[in-house]
């Protein structure tokens, strides 16, 4: 787990979370053409403030990316019901986002996946040359799920590997009226490395 | 110039199909994964096939390596959002002419595609 880690190992990991997470939001930047900030940065508690989603029978849009190579872990981007409409209304041709046929649907879901796929291989793009390690991201899934399943979702998720660090993220863009959350589980192979590198 | 888009994603092949042919170019089809873009390109023969590193059967770089052979003369354009060092040094030495990480500027591959129409 990250408290593994001594002063000078904690310093080190923590640059290259905020690093890896400062580069995903420049990328959700380019990609929405819109200001977005990081509000906040959790290393400890992965559970999510399910109050922003509007309710317990609400949808929420959980986007998954799995780590594949030299460290195992997933990222998950998440986006509440109302988020995902207002990312359509800005972000794609009126005709595709008011419109629900099958073809429509299928742009509107690839685009949230490739938000995520950008976003994802950013941070692990940062991972990976200062690690010095080689890993990518899957091609990234997506789930829609109840409010009400999300922190059991995310639960079971981190207990796929028998000893994680993770942390998360809250970003906001003020102009899109957004905050989505964004997880990352990672195995603890991730801290031998931090430790390597000291 | 007669471009192929391989990427898994509907909305990126979308986006892309939509940006080069608003430029004039001529897209000849669409690839959703590795073994549908490398029959494509025996079938069409395309002048420039742009790339997605990161495919449901296989990597861009394996089929990067299957069609860059005498028989093809396509110029290959890596479009991914793995933006590795080691990634980007792979697509290159294996035949690939240019790597766009995404999200990139619209404006970048159109500078690519003309440089390259200039070169053909």
């Amino acid at each position: 787990m990250i408290a593994d880690l001594n002063e000078s190992e904690l310093k080190i990991a923590t640059k290259l979370i905020f690093d890896g997470l400062s580069m995903a939001k420049s990328s959700m930047e380019q990609i929405l053409q819109s200001p977005i900030s990081i509000e906040k940065i959790d290393y400890v508690n992965a559970d999510l403030d399910l109050d922003r989603f509007g309710g317990p029978n609400q949808d929420v849009h959980l986007i998954k990316t799995e780590l594949m190579g030299e460290l195992k872990g997933t990222s998950h981007l998440i986006f509440s019901e109302k988020e995902v409409s207002k990312l359509y209304e800005a972000c794609l041709p009126e005709k595709v986002a008011k419109d629900e046929s099958k073809e429509s649907t299928i742009m509107k879901l690839g685009f949230l996946t490739e938000i995520d796929n950008m976003v994802s291989a950013a941070v692990i793009t940062e991972f990976s040359n200062f690690l010095d390690v080689e890993i990518y991201g899957n091609v990234p899934s997506l789930k829609v799920l109840k409010v009400t399943e999300l922190n059991d979702f995310i639960v079971k998720e981190s207990t796929e590997f028998e000893s994680i660090i993770h942390f998360k993220a809250v970003f906001h863009g003020k102009e899109l009226d957004i905050c989505p959350d964004f997880i990352w589980v990672f195995h603890n192979k991730f801290v031998d490395k931090i430790k390597n590198l000291v | 110039m007669r471009v192929l888009i391989v990427d898994d994603s509907t909305y990126i092949r979308s986006s892309l199909r939509s940006l080069l042919e608003e430029q004039g170019y001529d897209v000849v089809g669409e690839a959703k994964n590795g073994e549908m873009a490398i029959d494509l390109t025996m079938e069409l023969n395309p002048d420039v096939i742009t790339l997605d590193n990161i495919l449901p059967d296989m990597t861009g770089l394996d089929v990067l390596k299957t069609i860059n052979t005498d028989d093809f003369n396509a110029s290959v354009i890596m479009i991914s959002a793995v933006g590795q060092q080691s990634a980007i040094v792979d697509a290159m030495s294996n035949g690939a002419k240019h790597y766009l990480v995404k999200p990139f500027d619209n404006s970048e591959l159109i500078a690519i595609l003309k440089e390259l129409d200039e070169d053909t």
